[in-house]
């Protein structure tokens, strides 16, 4: 009798651990899918999968350490489902003429505008050609400004997301971005044509 | 002279991490200070954090409340 107590007690609580865990983590479902919105090319393939994360994360619940990062361990899920969808873009990073490093978009910008304030110079860029300029980023530098710029996740963090060492999140993110600018700066020259 | 014409190295070693949040209290007052001091690197700086907020804000797209609700009912059924 006892015994059958203890086990109706072990089940309330582990119920009781779930919904707050479900809940919790649908509390963090836009947040996840602006992330999976920038790491794959349409709504429909984010709608999907964002949806098959939260399947996995809640089959998985027990996997979750109470009190560990959440938002981390979710994205994980996603970053691997997504790896695992095969949606590794076929593209070299050595694409991109680099000569200007960071400062070609800045000088593109300045030299199709005249002189301007710095902080604003950016606003002669169309949101779409942004938007379009990331997902032609390649996928391992992608995600990574994805995760850090759009996700708000530390270096750290985007580290145990993505399963590479920190030193490896630095240099895509900051080889991603000189990327980003030079894709930026090529749609300037064509909206200024 | 216009536009970014030289390379200060200071700025490539600090102006990503401290614009990231990712530098501690004795690295952040040296790259402020830095910033202080150095005009290339300020307009650099005013340059690559509007471009960050632009780019978050230019990605920003809701989900559908579709969606939320599939999501909704991908939870364990109360028994």
């Amino acid at each position: 009798m006892a015994e059958a107590e203890t086990d109706a007690r072990r089940l309330a609580t582990e119920a009781r651990d779930r919904v707050r865990f479900e809940e919790e983590v649908l509390e963090l479902a836009d947040q996840v899918y602006r992330v999976a919105r920038r790491l794959v090319g349409t709504r429909e393939e984010a709608e999907d999968l964002v949806q098959d994360t939260y399947a996995r994360a809640f089959r998985s619940w027990r996997s979750y350490t109470p009190g560990t990062n959440l938002r981390a361990w979710l994205m994980r899920i996603l970053t691997n489902l997504n790896i695992d969808r095969g949606r590794r873009q076929q593209r070299s990073p050595d694409m991109q003429p680099m000569e200007e490093g960071d400062y070609f978009l800045y000088n593109r910008l300045e030299e199709t505008t005249g002189a301007e304030d710095e902080a604003r110079i950016v606003e002669r860029l169309s949101q779409d050609s942004i938007v379009s300029a990331l997902s032609s980023v390649p996928h391992d530098f992608r995600n990574v400004i994805v995760l850090v710029d759009i996700g708000d996740f530390s270096y750290q963090e985007a580290a145990q997301i993505l399963d590479v060492p920190i030193g490896t999140v630095m240099s895509r993110l900051h080889r991603g971005r000189r990327i980003l600018k030079s894709e930026l700066a090529g749609t300037a020259v064509e909206e200024d044509a | 002279m216009t536009g970014f014409e030289m390379i200060c190295e200071k700025c490539e070693e600090l102006l990503q991490p401290y614009l990231d949040r990712e530098l501690d209290d004795s690295e952040r007052h040296e790259a402020e200070s830095h910033l202080a001091d150095c005009g290339y690197c300020k307009k650099r700086y005013r340059f690559e954090e509007s471009l960050r907020r632009y780019v978050r804000s230019a990605c920003a797209e809701e989900m559908s409340p579709e969606l939320k609700a599939r999501l909704a009912a991908l939870r364990t059924p109360l028994t």
